[in-house]
């Protein structure tokens, strides 16, 4: 597993930087090689308890990050609502993976959003602030991103953009965890983990969504999660991404977990009726080889 | 007899500037979101102690500003110690006091020529506030400095910080790094602001205070003896104080006193005059022979005199009260200019005017960035009078800080339920610029970030030809009416370089029912 994946991040990497066919026919050799998709839910009222569960079939934290890792986990925190109003990840989810990287022995914990509405009120509103307050481990730093560390970055294998300017720590982790909340979104259908690495963007983001799906996977290039979970304890149904009507709001007490973005994305779209290929950058990422989007092909865990 | 250990009296006063001044600094900073929905601290209370903007504001409205209420204090108590105010409590002379030695004053300053200036300045401003033409905020010493602090001073401090460790963070090596940035760290965490923030107008405000300071060339507290039009308020009332300074009759001719002086409050007989004298008591502590003292007791001498012109101080009243009427001539007053987009809570507009004192505390509060001191949208007279500009900055949807801050009420404290029934504009789609429509390319940005919990911005999917012919299907935006709030959010984040194709405009603001939207099947439109 471990030589594996190894080989196959020097290919993908190889690829980008060359672009030459050939290596993108090796990836592709390896990836079918590959064991199939692993994909794991879990469905509970107690969300610190419910990350656990969901992680296990994964092989807990342990697989993901390794002792003075730096770690990253990127949650939504993109709008200035309540965390009943499931517009941003629910502080308990955040808070659970914080804890399980740190007993995993993460170097470092950094959690951060580039938010849409005011910076300060959307951390302190979406209840992150509070939760992660408790802990007092110097090894987490949750912080407002800082204007000066955002790097530009040439997307090689990018089809609709090819340069982003993205945020040095999420480049540098060695284990960037993605933990988007699953909502309705006007003009994609459905934000989820794709779309949550917008949050590691710096400058105008308004022109990603001139052609957002191939965007997003032209971003989940070079911007690679080691996991994704996706909070689905609450859904919102519409008035996305940003809602503030409870009647949009759907408890489903669910998280969904995978290694593989894509797929993950891809589950958890049928939580709201959808297929995988309704979504565009589900549809983009899986042409561009970034991961599975047919959940029949998947090994999907109820944990 | 002087007793050298003793402490000069003049160092309880500096004590007492500085404590105010330190007090102001600490409260400015502090007018900013801070975690929770109210604020704790903010720099209002400077402007609800103002006596002037309190009378002025009240005049304006008819009726006397509850909120405003800690002004009376101020005057009380310039009834038993006369202008201690300007002397031992005002930021701005203190900051005066303390460029002394960078702008030193050319003479003396026993000149009187302008010290009636002040006087007909208040007559004028006072007059003109209760027939319609507030400009009280123009020259209010408050106003001119909190107004250059929030639009220059601290959006400046703050650019050129961030430069400095920009640079350091790109070019230093590491062992600079490591004592810069902590110290980058700690200056965010302290005196500078969370983020970088734009003003208009922000030289101009700037400027004005600094014609201030550059009139301490000419004689020391220039603005304070002959211009501060709060100065002559309290002037006047410190004719009536208790508290007097008292010089010596027969104490030779060395004029220390009056050399120190500086207010220029002792003339050449050696009378301290209340109108001028701010107590600072330096001449207490500078005269040779020990002879002034400062005493209570019921003014017997006669009042000091004013040395007004009689027909001057008419002219200006005279002015006061001619010129609002000139102002109802011109074209706005027929139809207010489209793109005046007031603070939510903002009451109608000619009360608005009235009672806003140009402090700038709202802009500088605004999280969003979005209120900007007005140019001439509102006429000359509305100038520094806040705007939402939301090209640049929005109105966040769940604030209320503007309301909170506000000294005078002139935006009033809502809750934020109430906020939300606010209307302060309504958006409308250039449909000649905007993606889906000019160019069929998908976008709805400003759909995404419409914040109305039912949005105001939807969309219907179209058939358009794109640039390239080719028949695309887009998402097109379109706006409801009646669920806008005028925030702003859709054109400060509408995608499109240089002018938003989403445009908020102050059609239909819930304030003034003459702005009403036509409405499909509403009777009478």
């Amino acid at each position: 597993m471990e030589r594996r994946e190894f080989l196959k991040q020097v290919a993908l990497w190889s690829a980008g930087l060359t672009l030459s066919v050939p290596h993108f026919r090796i990836c592709e050799a390896l990836a079918a090689e590959s064991s199939q998709t692993l994909l794991a839910h879990a469905t509970g009222k107690d969300y610190l308890a419910l990350v656990d569960r969901v992680l296990r079939p994964l092989g807990g934290m342990d697989a993901f990050v390794r002792p003075s890792d730096k770690v990253v986990i990127k949650p939504n925190i993109g709008w200035d609502r309540q965390p009943d109003q499931a517009a941003n990840t629910h502080p308990q989810v955040v808070l659970a993976l914080v804890q399980r990287a740190l007993d995993a022995g993460a170097g470092q914990v950094l959690v951060f959003d580039r938010t849409c509405n005011e910076e300060r009120r959307c951390y302190v509103n979406s209840g992150i602030q509070d939760a992660l307050a408790g802990i007092k481990d110097k090894r987490l730093r949750f912080f407002h991103p800082d204007e000066r560390k955002y790097v530009p970055v040439d997307i090689r294998r990018g089809k609709a953009v090819n340069r982003l300017d993205i945020y040095r720590d999420a480049l540098e982790a060695d284990s960037y965890i993605n933990v988007p909340v699953a909502k309705h979104h006007g003009l994609s259908r459905l934000t989820m983990g794709l779309k949550n690495s917008m949050g590691v963007l710096g400058g105008r983001r308004g022109a990603m969504h001139h052609n957002l799906g191939q965007k997003l996977a032209d971003l989940a290039t070079v911007v690679q999660p080691k996991l994704t979970v996706i909070d689905a304890t609450r859904i919102l149904l519409a008035n996305g991404p940003q809602g503030g009507n409870l009647k949009d709001v759907r408890v489903l007490d669910t998280l969904v977990a995978s290694a593989d973005p894509v797929a993950a994305d891809a589950y958890a779209t049928t939580l709201f009726g959808l297929q995988p290929k309704e979504i565009d950058s589900t549809v983009a990422a899986h042409a561009l080889g970034l991961g599975e989007m047919d959940l029949q092909k998947m090994k999907i865990i109820k944990a | 007899m002087k007793n050298p250990k003793s402490i000069p009296p003049y160092y309880w006063r500096r004590l007492s500037q500085l404590a105010c001044l330190a007090l102001f600094f600490f409260l400015f900073i502090h007018t900013d979101y801070a975690g929770s929905d109210e604020i704790k601290y903010a720099v209002n209370i400077l402007f609800r102690l103002d006596p002037l903007l309190a009378l002025c504001a009240s005049v304006a409205a008819g009726f006397f500003i509850v909120l405003m209420l800690p002004a009376v204090l101020t005057l009380l108590l310039t009834l038993i110690f006369g202008r201690f105010f300007c002397g031992w409590v005002c930021p701005m002379g203190t900051l005066l006091d303390g460029c002394q030695t960078m702008i030193p004053a050319k003479g003396q300053g026993r000149e009187k020529k302008y010290r009636a200036l002040k006087f007909y300045l208040l007559g004028f401003l006072l007059v003109g506030a209760w027939l319609g033409l507030p400009l009280a905020g123009f020259v209010d010493p408050f106003s001119i400095l909190v107004r250059a602090l929030s639009l220059a001073v601290d959006p400046a401090i703050n650019a050129l910080s961030s430069t400095i460790f920009t640079y350091t963070y790109q070019e230093a090596p590491a062992w600079v790094n490591g004592l810069t940035e902590p110290l980058y760290t700690l200056l965010k965490a302290t005196i500078l602001p969370f983020n970088q923030k734009y003003y208009e107008l922000s030289l101009l405000s700037l400027a004005l205070l600094l014609v201030i300071f550059l009139l301490e060339r000419l004689e020391r507290r220039f603005f304070c003896r002959n211009i501060c039009p709060l100065g002559a308020l309290l002037a006047v009332t410190a004719r009536y104080a208790l508290l007097r300074g008292k010089a010596g009759r027969k104490c030779g001719s060395c004029h220390t006193c009056q050399d120190v002086c500086r207010m220029g409050a002792i003339d050449d007989k050696r009378i301290i005059s209340p109108l001028d004298c701010n107590l600072c008591l330096d001449c207490i502590h500078h005269c040779p022979g020990n002879k002034i003292s400062f005493q209570f007791g019921w003014m017997s001498k006669g009042k000091p005199d004013f040395a007004l012109s009689r027909r001057t101080f008419v002219g200006a009243l005279a002015l006061g009260a001619t010129l609002p009427f000139i102002l109802k001539s011109r074209t706005m007053a027929l139809q207010p200019d489209p793109l005046l987009i007031r603070p939510p809570g903002a009451l109608a507009e000619g009360e608005f005017v009235g009672r806003c004192v140009r402090c700038g505390e709202c802009m500088k509060v605004c999280i969003g960035n979005g209120l900007q001191p007005a140019f001439l949208q509102g006429g000359l007279e509305g100038m520094f009078s806040p705007v939402l500009m939301a090209r640049t900055g929005y109105c966040e949807y769940n604030c209320t800080l503007c309301g909170q801050v506000c000294p005078s009420g002139a935006i009033r404290k809502l809750s934020a339920p109430d906020k939300k029934k606010v209307k302060i504009g309504n958006a409308m789609f250039d449909r000649n610029r905007c993606l889906p429509y000019a160019k069929g390319i998908p976008c709805m940005v400003c759909e995404e970030h419409c914040p109305t919990p039912d949005k105001a911005i939807k969309f219907r999917e179209a058939v358009v030809e794109n640039s390239r012919g080719e028949k695309v299907t887009v998402k097109q935006p379109y706006l409801v009416d009646k669920l806008c709030v005028g925030c702003g959010i859709c054109e400060t984040k509408c995608p499109l370089p240089g002018a938003s194709a989403v445009i908020v405009t102050s059609a239909g603001e819930s304030r003034n029912p003459a702005q009403a939207l036509p409405d499909t099947g509403r009777m009478g439109y």
